[in-house]
C-alpha cells in the first residue's frame, strides 16, 4: 500500500562549491568575467557604472542619462539604431540603481559581429537629441502621474524619503518639474563624467567562447572608457518616524514598515537575513500565514532586506483592504513582537534554512543567474568564497541569536511607519 | 532545440520529459485543462479561486506548502482563460517530494470550510488590489464584455464580478475539481536533473493509482461575426486618455496564427516597429503604443492600446491607428520581414533559458497538439510570407469587426 501520509526521505546540500570564473583585463586593467554557461546560442554584454543616482545631482538625471543613450549618435539617428538591433534580434537592457547603472546587450551568437559596432556607439557616441529627450519627458511625466495616483508607489516614495532624508540620493523623490532640468547639454557632460569615466566591470554570460570573449574584449577596449567609483554622500542620522496619508478614493491601503540598517558587510547581515525569511521573505513566512493564509486580509505581504553601497534598509509591504487596515497593522506589529519574545522552534528554523538553500541553488541556476551573482560579489567587493561559505553560515544560526537580532533591531520605537490610503 | 521523450499513463496523464544534468535542480509543470472558459455564467472567477484551494491541503497532506520548502522547493501557479498551470522547481534530489505532493492533490483536496473562507478574501483583495484600486486597473472587465457577446472569453479570468467569488460554496469547488481535476485531463512535464527511467517509476508509483474520470466533451458557444464597430466611451479619475482596440482573429491552433503574430509584432515588437516609430516618434500622438493578440485556444482578439499625448483628441488619434493599419494591408518590405523573423528566432532561443520555461513550454505545445511542436516553431515563423500577413491584416483589421474603448481622463 502506497504511504501517501509520511513525506518521501529528503536531503539538503550542506555546501555548493562555485568556481571563479574565467577573467581577463581590459588594457587599462577593469576586469571582465565570463560567465560560460548554458545551452542556448545566445549571449549578454552587460557594462557596469559608477553612474547611478548617487552619482548625480538631481534625480532623474542619471535615469535619464542611461535611458536615452540609444537615442542617436553620431553616426546613426535613433530610429537606425533601434532598426539595426531589431533587425538582428537584439535588445538592449538598462539598468539605473541607486548606486551602479548598467546597459547590456543581449545578442544570438550568430549576429554578435554584426550588433557590437552599434553596442560601441551607443555607449561611446550619443548624442542626445533634444526631439527624443522631448519624448521621453513627456513619457515619464504620464507615467509618474500614474504612478502617483498608486497607493503603494506613493508609500514607496515617502518611505525611502522617511528614511534617508530627502537630501540623500537614497531618499531623493522625483517631481514633475525634475523633467524640466533635462536637456541635451546637461545629459552630455553626465555622460561624459560618469560613463566615459565611469566603467567598473564587464561581464559577459552565456555562450562566448574563446573567440567570442576576445572579440567583445577588443570591442570594448577601443571603447576607450576609463575607470570610475562611486562617490559617498554622508547620510542624515536616521530618526524613525510614523505618517499616514491618506487618499479619499482608496479601495485598499497600502502599508511599508520598516528601518534604516546595515549594508551586506555587517556581522549580523546573515542572521538579519535569516530573521527576514522567517517573517515575511517567503511563500510560507509568519506575514504571509497570518495576515493572508489566516485573515485573508491581503493579496500578498512580505518583507526585505536592501544593501546599499552608503546603508541598506528593512522593509515589510503590503496592500490590504480599507477596511481591515488597522487590524492588518496590529499584526504586522504582532508577529515583530513575537520574534523579540518567543524563540523560534526547531521545525521552523529548519524549514527556513532548507527553504533558503534551495532558493540559493535557484539564485545561481542558468548563466544569467551567475552573472547577478558575480555582479554582486564585485559591487560588494567580496570573492566567490562568500557564496562557498554562505550557507554554512546559514546553517549555524541558531534560534537565541535570531531572538538577539530581533531585540537588537527590531524595536517599534527604531521603526518607521507609512500608510497611505484610506 | 528541447530534446524529450513522451509516455502515457493508464489512467490518461500524458507526461513528458526533458533531461538537463547542467543544473542540479528539476522543474515538475502540471498543467490541467480547464480555465475561465469552462465557467458558468453565474459562476465566474471559479477556476482561478479553485486555483488557491489547490494549496489549502490535500486529502492525506495537511498543507502542500510546508513540505515542499522544506525539501528546497518553490511553486506557483496560473490560471488563464484556457488553463490552470502548476509548477515547481525543486533541487533534483528531492524530486520525489515533488510527486508526492502533485499526485495527493490531483488524487483529491482535503476541501476545508476555512481554506475557502480565507481564499475568498484573499481573492477578493487580488481582485481589488489589480483590478479595481489601480489607475486603468478595470481595462479588460471593460473590453471583454464589448469584443465577446456570447463565448465564456467575454469575463476576466479574476471573475465578472466580486459576488460570485463572495457566493462560492464548498459544494461548488467539491464540483468543479470533480468534473475538471482528473489526470486524463492534465499533462505533466518534467525538466532538468532528472532521467527517464527514473521519471517512469515515479510516476507509475504516485501518478498511476490516480482513477481517471469522465471529463465532460466542451461544447462553448460560437462568437458570432461581428458586423458593425461596437464602441464604448468611459470617463474616469485617471491622468491620461486612453484607446484601447480589439478585433476578432483566429486561436492559437490557427493554420493563420503565425502570420497574425507577425502582424502584431510588425506593428509593435521593438523599438524600430511601425506604432512607436511613426505614431510615438513622428507624430507625436502617443506616448507609447502596444499591439499584440491574444493567442487563446478558441478564436483570439487582436489588441492596440495607445496612451494619448495631452493635446491629442481621441479622434485624432483613432484616425492615426487606422493609417497605420491601412499601410500593413499593402506594403510589408522583405527586410522588415525579415527583421521579424530573426526577432522571433531570437525570443524562441531565450524563451528556452531555464528549466522551468521548458518545461511549460513541453506541456503548451502538447495541449496545442504535439509536444514536438515546440521544436518547429521557428519553421513555422520563418515560412509566413509577406502576402500572408497583409492578407491576415485585410480580413481582420476592418471597421465593422472592431471594438473600441475610449478611456477618457476626467480632468
Amino acid at each position: 500500500m502506497l504511504d501517501r501520509i509520511n513525506p518521501p526521505e529528503i536531503s539538503i546540500p550542506n555546501a555548493i562549491h562555485l568556481h571563479t570564473p574565467q577573467s581577463y583585463k581590459l588594457k587599462n586593467g577593469i576586469p571582465v568575467y565570463n560567465i560560460y554557461e548554458g545551452t542556448q546560442e545566445v549571449v549578454k554584454i552587460e557594462l557596469i557604472f559608477a553612474a547611478g543616482n548617487i552619482a548625480a545631482a538631481s534625480s532623474l538625471l542619471a535615469t535619464a542619462t542611461n535611458d536615452l543613450m540609444d537615442e542617436g549618435s553620431t553616426h546613426h539617428t535613433s530610429s537606425e539604431i533601434a532598426e539595426a538591433l531589431d533587425y538582428y534580434g537584439a535588445y538592449l537592457h538598462s539598468e539605473n540603481g541607486v548606486d551602479w547603472s548598467s546597459i547590456s546587450l543581449f545578442s544570438l551568437n550568430k549576429f554578435v559581429s554584426d550588433t557590437l559596432p552599434y553596442f560601441q556607439e551607443i555607449i561611446t557616441q550619443p548624442l542626445y537629441p533634444s526631439k527624443e529627450i522631448q519624448t521621453y519627458k513627456q513619457q515619464g511625466k504620464q507615467r509618474l502621474s500614474v504612478n502617483l495616483t498608486k497607493v503603494d508607489y506613493l508609500a514607496r516614495i515617502n518611505f525611502s524619503e522617511t528614511l534617508f532624508g530627502k537630501n540623500h540620493p537614497y531618499g531623493r523623490v522625483t517631481k514633475p518639474e525634475d523633467y524640466d532640468l533635462l536637456d541635451t547639454d546637461v545629459l552630455k557632460e553626465y555622460h561624459q563624467n560618469k560613463y566615459k569615466n565611469g566603467l567598473k566591470a564587464v561581464i559577459v554570460s552565456g555562450l562566448a567562447d574563446e573567440k567570442l570573449i576576445h572579440k567583445i574584449i577588443d570591442t570594448i577596449d577601443k571603447m576607450g572608457l576609463k575607470n570610475g567609483e562611486l562617490p559617498s554622500i554622508a547620510l542624515e542620522k536616521y530618526a524613525p518616524a510614523k505618517k499616514f496619508i491618506e487618499k479619499e478614493d482608496a479601495i485598499q491601503s497600502a502599508i511599508r514598515i520598516g528601518r534604516r540598517l546595515f549594508t551586506r558587510h555587517h556581522p549580523d547581515f546573515i542572521a538579519f537575513s535569516v530573521l527576514n525569511t522567517i517573517l515575511g521573505g517567503y511563500f510560507g513566512s509568519r506575514l504571509m500565514a497570518n495576515i493572508r493564509e489566516d485573515k485573508g486580509y491581503t493579496y500578498g505581504i512580505g518583507s526585505g532586506l536592501v544593501s546599499n553601497n552608503d546603508d541598506g534598509y528593512f522593509f515589510i509591504t503590503t496592500e490590504v483592504g480599507a477596511d481591515v487596515r488597522e487590524a492588518a497593522v496590529n499584526e504586522i506589529y504582532h508577529e515583530i513582537n513575537r520574534l523579540r519574545t518567543e524563540d523560534i522552534n526547531n521545525e521552523e528554523l529548519t524549514l527556513v534554512k532548507n527553504y533558503l538553500t534551495g532558493a540559493f541553488q535557484r539564485s545561481i541556476d542558468g548563466p544569467f543567474a551567475l552573472a547577478e551573482k558575480q555582479k554582486m560579489l564585485l559591487l560588494n567587493n567580496l570573492e566567490i568564497n562568500y557564496l562557498n561559505e554562505y550557507l554554512g553560515k546559514i546553517k549555524a544560526i541558531t534560534p537565541q541569536k535570531l531572538r538577539e537580532v530581533a531585540n537588537q533591531y527590531l524595536n517599534d520605537i527604531d521603526l518607521c511607519e507609512i500608510i497611505v490610503g484610506k | 532545440m528541447i530534446a524529450y521523450e513522451k509516455f502515457t499513463l493508464d489512467n490518461g496523464l500524458t507526461v513528458i520529459v526533458h533531461e538537463d544534468h547542467s543544473t542540479p535542480l528539476v522543474a515538475l509543470n502540471i498543467l490541467y485543462k480547464v480555465g475561465a472558459r469552462d465557467e458558468q455564467i453565474d459562476k465566474t472567477g471559479f477556476a482561478h479561486l479553485f486555483e488557491h484551494l489547490m494549496f489549502g491541503g490535500s486529502i492525506n497532506i495537511p498543507s502542500y506548502d510546508e513540505p515542499l520548502q522544506i525539501a528546497g522547493g518553490e511553486n506557483n501557479a496560473f490560471t488563464n482563460n484556457d488553463i490552470t498551470n502548476y509548477y515547481l522547481t525543486i533541487p533534483s534530489q528531492n524530486i520525489e517530494t515533488g510527486f508526492w505532493l502533485e499526485s495527493d492533490r490531483m488524487l483529491s483536496l482535503a476541501f476545508s470550510e476555512k481554506s475557502l473562507e480565507v481564499q475568498r478574501s484573499v481573492v477578493i483583495e487580488e481582485f481589488k488590489q489589480r483590478y479595481l484600486n489601480q489607475p486603468y486597473g478595470d481595462v479588460w472587465l471593460l473590453m471583454r464584455p464589448l469584443a465577446y457577446k456570447v463565448h465564456p472569453y467575454r469575463w476576466a479570468t479574476i471573475g465578472k464580478e466580486l459576488a460570485h467569488i463572495e457566493d462560492a460554496t464548498l459544494e461548488d469547488v467539491k464540483g468543479f475539481f470533480k468534473k475538471w481535476y482528473a489526470p486524463n485531463n492534465a499533462i505533466l512535464s518534467v525538466s532538468g536533473d532528472c532521467t527517464l527511467e527514473q521519471i517512469k517509476s515515479l510516476c507509475k508509483k504516485w501518478f498511476e493509482p490516480i482513477p481517471m474520470a469522465d471529463v465532460p466533451a466542451r461544447t462553448l458557444p460560437v462568437e458570432p461575426v461581428q458586423t458593425e464597430t461596437r464602441i464604448q466611451e468611459v470617463e474616469k479619475e485617471v491622468p491620461n486618455s486612453h484607446i484601447y482596440m480589439a478585433w476578432h482573429c483566429c486561436s492559437r491552433i490557427d493554420k493563420d496564427f503565425y502570420a497574425t503574430d507577425m502582424l502584431s509584432d510588425l506593428l509593435s515588437r521593438g523599438k524600430s516597429s511601425r506604432l512607436h516609430q511613426q505614431l510615438v516618434k513622428e507624430k507625436n500622438i502617443f506616448t507609447e503604443i502596444h499591439a499584440y493578440m491574444s493567442g487563446d485556444l478558441d478564436k483570439s482578439l487582436f489588441f492596440i492600446e495607445g496612451k494619448l499625448v495631452d493635446s491629442i483628441t481621441m479622434e485624432d488619434a483613432e484616425k492615426s491607428i487606422w493609417e497605420e493599419l491601412e499601410k500593413i494591408k499593402t506594403e510589408i518590405d522583405e527586410r522588415e520581414l525579415t527583421k521579424i523573423k530573426h526577432k522571433v528566432e531570437a525570443y524562441l532561443e531565450f524563451s528556452e533559458m531555464g528549466i522551468a520555461n521548458k518545461a511549460l513550454n513541453l506541456a503548451y505545445y502538447e495541449l496545442l497538439g504535439d509536444a514536438s511542436e515546440c521544436n518547429r516553431q521557428a519553421e513555422y515563423y520563418n515560412r509566413v510570407t509577406s502576402d500572408q500577413i497583409m492578407q491576415v491584416a485585410k480580413n481582420i483589421l476592418t471597421k465593422e469587426n472592431c471594438s473600441i474603448l475610449r478611456y477618457h481622463s476626467k480632468k
